[in-house]
């Protein structure tokens, strides 16, 4: 059952922000994930400030001189349903087609899903966990099997998000309104590990909103994918996933940019993955080399060692599917 | 604890009074067997049913429960002082309240706790309940009470509840009730006789029911008299759990049940909430309901325990089953909850084999208390004997339907040998092996690359479907020609409803839609026990048969006298009475003078009893085929048949929607559902919540599914030749899934659910034994 609180419809994103500065102000956009973690009390809220009717944060908008512009508010259905997009930045597709089930899909938002908390089952239950300000992780010494592999820490959360990886995968770039204006940030500084803090999951400040994010233009040639391992078919969350995004010349590969999703507590960029397949082709071979490049220094919990070959066999076979 | 046990009342024998005679069976059918849709589809879809969570009177409050937080605790002191201030309260009941000290969890030798006892054994036990204006305002309010706790030591795994040290969840020792052992042959003998001996240990995890309408009651007082609404699967057994507990007579209780959205066994008997609104709803002076939220859902009413079985087979060469051996470590939660029982069952009863022992242990650990689940102990059972089989055939090298057809029993040697009035588990396997494409499908398997490919099969039965007395029924014919059908049954969402006025359509020749049919509702239909056990068609089927064929009897006893001829001379057909040696002579039913003077014929209709000396069982076999991606661990189930041998099938479509739904369930058993306690820190459920504790969804169950009556009228069994089907067609399903992994990667999946976890780790082992 919902707890009380005050709701604020913003008028603009001045508004919004302002609104945001006072002392347990939540922004409401899909609400998706925020009205799930007031009914389990993972947070209270003062006011719920509801960005949800903003038009000038919809829409799915090419931008002049090359690149996207997805407006906040834009939900994955919409985002799944893009031709552009598909054709263009077809990570972002498949992520946001994998995301949840056709409910949430149609009312969660990009923004959101950037900025949804972690689903780890103790800091969404009744435990007060280092993530909510208490004195220990309970996933360290508990139910680890959903837990990180790679960049955890005093908190071995994972990140949530299947768009997120295939947006870092694709270079994008998110813009922040706060007080001072605006500014941009690539999505891959965006998030915050546990080595920087375990209270929040990105930079962003109480008072400060993602209003739109922003795609670079597509190069002739540039294929994505993202693939997602879950133990269940749909509205469920990645067990390990992998975003790719690569340019490919005479067989080889040229660039490529690669994210994890499910596996760390932020969208895991993986420079050694990246490396073991630039200047190469994709034979099974190479990819073999990149998926065990890719479990390298995985630090796994008493639970889900299985991570670490679930981990490389999406690798493999995402990379396989690029070959 | 026997499944038996919980379906009927066991101090008496049951008894209704036996028809004067058996009509005979049915030589052909019109309406019975046709795939007719439900007859109250329009209302389910439309949002006409009024469900008890729906249920909205004047003036009603809502209630709200506080659970203990903790998985073991004594609770030191319960301070309402703040909550009963704040808006819209209106009655807060703790374990002070008088009134409020009721006993419960009852057994043999005492109740082993109260209402709201300050000894809380699991999270989620009862603490406090308050009524408000509003759900908001009784959940604040619930929040508002200061509950202090003493957080005792706790054990949550059963392995570790005999172990020295152990929390100390009862008095008498966390051992449920003495050891069930079972015994005939001699087993060493037996293993001494085999070519091959195996010995395997498997396990299932605790699974919650999970239906879609949690558990919900509305209690209301007129005077002295309760009427509570109820999401039950029997509103009788309701009625008499209040009786006892706030000692009233029948006559002052009245449990309306009315539509209700499943309860797989959660929903069988009184819960705590159902008198938390009952006595909220007294010192209110107002009606209260409770509507469990899904979280309480998850802690508070009912699981299927979870099961470790250590099973040793041998098996001769040409297929021979020798001996048969289990030993079994289960747990129905916190109080006695039946943790191992049905468990040996199907080892007992399912193939020929001389020689069988089980020895099975139930024990308490700090978690909420079992129910009954769909099959008890049968789908634990068969996910066990079923592998074992399975694993037999392989090892001597034998087609697995070939193994299973080798030993299909005719007597129930569970029972002393007891014939069987049917047994449809031959045709079962080779029907069903035959549609499925068995032998094409074993030969067309993978074994290389990382997706394989690979088809399993497992049979099973349950031990009860046979149904019995009691059951009354009363059919009312109007003299429109229109009917009634009073049956104090309730459908919960199996087609009861349909069924039975198919049978009063099939006799009086009534079509449905001129058929109303009033249910589940002590105050207006007659006694009938709770829907559970897939017994509710063969139990009151020939009850509703016997009552239209009393309906008829006196129908043509008034057209005898009308058209001045012998009654036995007439036959009812379309709504006509006719008679046989002047077919010229004939009455539309509506045209009966006495019937119009009268208004109506209430007809009467009771069960008889079950044949002496034999046993009726419904049979199943299931077939699957799968793609198991060995980088990822997940597993596809591309095809699915399930053969169900349930004796007549009374509706098609039913038939196959209750198959469908025991082929999910499977697969959620098989593949995806768990409930996971925090057993190194604190004994919470951490995933008690929709996205965390996965019941499986439309992407995880085969899109194609083909289910196989086999038809096989049992005669000898009741008067409609049916019998029962929602709990055989889970049995079968997840050890199905779990051979066809098999046969696909060669990994032996003992453990439920088979998700990338569990099976990635064992495909890493079995790849490092090489």
């Amino acid at each position: 059952m919902l707890p009380a609180f005050t709701y604020a419809r913003a008028t603009s994103v001045a508004d919004a922000v302002r609104r945001l500065a006072a002392p347990g102000a939540r922004l409401h956009a899909g609400g998706t994930d925020l009205l799930g973690c007031l009914h389990d009390g993972v947070f209270a809220a003062g006011t719920v400030v509801s960005v949800s009717r903003m038009k000038e944060l919809r829409g799915i908008a090419p931008i002049a001189g090359g690149g996207l512009r997805i407006g906040a508010l834009a939900t994955h259905a919409e985002i799944a349903a893009d031709k552009g997009i598909a054709a263009s930045y077809r990570a972002l597709a498949e992520a946001a087609t994998s995301v949840g089930s056709p409910q949430l899909r149609n009312r969660g938002t990009i923004g959101g899903n950037l900025c949804q908390r972690p689903r780890c089952w103790y800091f969404r239950g009744e435990f007060h966990c280092l993530r909510k300000g208490g004195d220990m992780c309970y996933a360290l010494g508990g139910e680890n099997e959903n837990h990180a592999i790679l960049g955890g820490g005093a908190c071995v959360v994972v990140h949530p998000s299947d768009t997120a990886p295939a947006l870092v995968a694709l270079g994008a770039r998110v813009r922040i309104a706060g007080p001072g204006g605006t500014r941009v940030v690539p999505l891959e500084s965006f998030f915050v590990g546990p080595d920087k803090t375990v209270t929040k999951e990105n930079i962003l400040e109480r008072n400060e909103i993602v209003t739109e994010v922003l795609l670079p233009p597509a190069e002739p040639g540039l294929r994505s994918t993202y693939r997602k391992v879950r133990a269940r078919g749909a509205w469920d969350f990645s067990l390990a996933g992998v975003a790719v995004a690569l340019l490919a010349r005479d067989g080889r590969v040229e660039r490529a940019r690669v994210a994890f999703s499910g596996v760390a507590p932020v969208p895991w960029r993986s420079q050694e993955v990246e490396r073991a397949i630039t200047g190469k082709a994709l034979t099974p071979d190479v990819v073999g080399a990149a998926a065990e490049a890719g479990v390298k220094g995985a630090q796994p919990l008493e639970k889900n060692g299985y991570k670490v070959p679930l981990l490389r066999g999406v690798i493999a076979e995402t990379l396989l599917s690029m070959a | 604890m026997t499944p038996d046990d919980r379906y009927y009342v066991t101090d008496v024998p049951p008894e209704t009074p036996e028809p004067a005679e058996q009509p005979a069976p049915w030589t052909a059918t019109t309406v019975v067997g046709r795939p007719l849709p439900r007859i109250d589809a329009y209302d389910r879809l439309s949002g006409n049913a009024i469900f008890t969570a729906d249920v909205l009177l004047p003036g009603m409050l809502y209630g709200a429960i506080l659970r203990c937080p903790h998985a073991h605790a004594t609770v030191k002191k319960v301070d309402t002082s703040k909550a009963e201030k704040m808006p819209g309260v209106v009655a807060v009941l703790t374990d002070r309240t008088p009134g409020a000290d009721i006993p419960w969890y009852n057994t043999r030798a005492g109740a082993l706790s109260r209402l709201f006892d300050p000894h809380c054994r699991y999270e989620g036990e009862e603490v406090a309940a308050v009524a408000a204006e509003t759900p908001y305002q009784a959940w604040d309010a619930v929040r508002a009470i200061a509950a202090d706790y003493d957080v005792l030591p706790f054990v949550s795994d059963p392995a570790k509840a005999l172990a020295e040290g152990a929390a100390v969840i009862h008095d008498g020792g966390n051992r449920s009730g003495e050891v069930s052992r079972y015994s005939r042959g001699d087993v060493d003998a037996g293993f001494a006789a085999a070519d091959v001996v195996l010995e395997q240990t498997y396990s299932t995890a605790c699974e919650i029911h999970a239906p879609t309408e949690t558990h919900a009651s509305v209690a209301r007082w007129d005077g002295s008299r309760l009427v509570v609404w109820d999401s039950t699967q029997g509103v009788y057994p309701i009625q008499s759990g209040l009786m006892a507990t706030l000692k009233l007579p029948a006559s002052s209780v009245r449990v309306i049940g009315s539509y209700m959205g499943g309860g797989f066994g959660s929903k069988l008997s009184l819960s705590k909430h159902t008198v938390i609104a009952a006595l909220l709803a007294k010192m209110a002076a107002r009606p209260v309901k409770i509507h469990l939220t899904r979280e309480e859902s998850f802690l508070a009413v009912g699981n299927r325990p979870p099961d470790r079985m250590t099973v040793k087979a041998g098996v001769k060469k040409d297929g021979t089953l020798t001996a048969l051996q289990l030993a079994v470590l289960g747990t129905g939660g916190a109080y006695p909850g039946g943790g191992v029982g049905g468990v040996d069952w199907v080892f007992r009863d399912l193939y020929t084999c001389p020689n069988v022992k089980s020895e099975m242990t139930d024990v308490f650990i700090n978690a909420g208390q079992a129910r009954a689940f769909r099959a008890p102990g049968h789908p634990q059972g068969a996910w066990a004997l079923e592998q074992m089989m399975d694993a037999l055939a392989d090892k001597i090298g034998m087609d697995p339907v070939e193994l299973r057809l080798k030993n299909v029993p005719s007597v129930s040697q569970g029972r002393g040998g007891l014939p069987y009035t049917t047994t449809g588990l031959k045709a079962c396997l080779e029907d069903g092996a035959r549609r499925f494409g068995w032998q094409e499908a074993r030969r067309r398997s993978t074994a290389d690359g990382p997706i394989r490919r690979g088809v399993g099969v497992a049979a099973g039965l349950w031990q009860g479907g046979a149904g019995g007395p009691p059951s009354t029924i009363i059919v009312k014919l109007f003299a429109d020609g229109s009917a009634n059908l009073n049956m104090g049954a309730s459908d919960i969402g199996t087609g009861t409803k349909t069924i039975q006025a198919m049978i009063v359509s099939e006799e009086l020749g009534v079509p449905l839609d001129r058929i109303q049919v009033e249910w589940a509702d002590t105050a207006t239909t007659q006694y009938a026990t709770e829907s559970g056990g897939s017994k509710t068609v063969p139990t009151e089927s020939p009850a509703t048969r016997a009552a239209a064929l009393d309906v008829k009897q006196q129908l043509l006893a008034m057209a005898a006298a009308q058209l001045k001829t012998n009654a036995d001379d007439l036959a009812l057909k379309d709504g006509e009475i006719v008679s046989a040696a002047d077919p010229s002579r004939k009455l539309a039913v509506t045209g009966l003078t006495a019937l119009r003077g009268r208004g109506l014929v209430v007809g009467v209709g009771y069960r008889g009893p079950n044949p002496a000396g034999k046993v009726t069982c419904p049979f199943g076999a299931h077939f699957a085929e799968v793609e198991v991606n060995t980088r990822t661990g997940q597993v596809r189930i591309l095809r699915y048949l399930a053969a169900q041998d349930s004796g007549r099938a009374m509706n098609d479509l039913t038939f196959e929607n209750q198959t469908q739904g025991g082929i999910t369930m499977g697969v959620g058993l098989a593949l995806t559902e768990e409930r996971i306690l925090d057993g190194n820190q604190t004994g919470k459920m951490v995933n008690r919540n929709w996205h965390d504790y996965q019941v499986p969804t439309a992407m995880d169950v085969p899109a194609e599914q083909v289910v196989l009556p086999i038809d096989l009228h049992d005669q000898q069994a009741n008067s409609v030749g049916a019998k029962g089907l929602g709990e055989p067609a889970t049995v079968p399903a997840a050890p199905a899934v779990a051979n066809a992994i098999y046969h696909a990667c060669g990994v032996r999946a003992a453990e439920t659910p088979v998700n990338p976890r569990r099976l990635l780790s064992l495909l890493a082992a079995s790849k490092q034994r090489g």
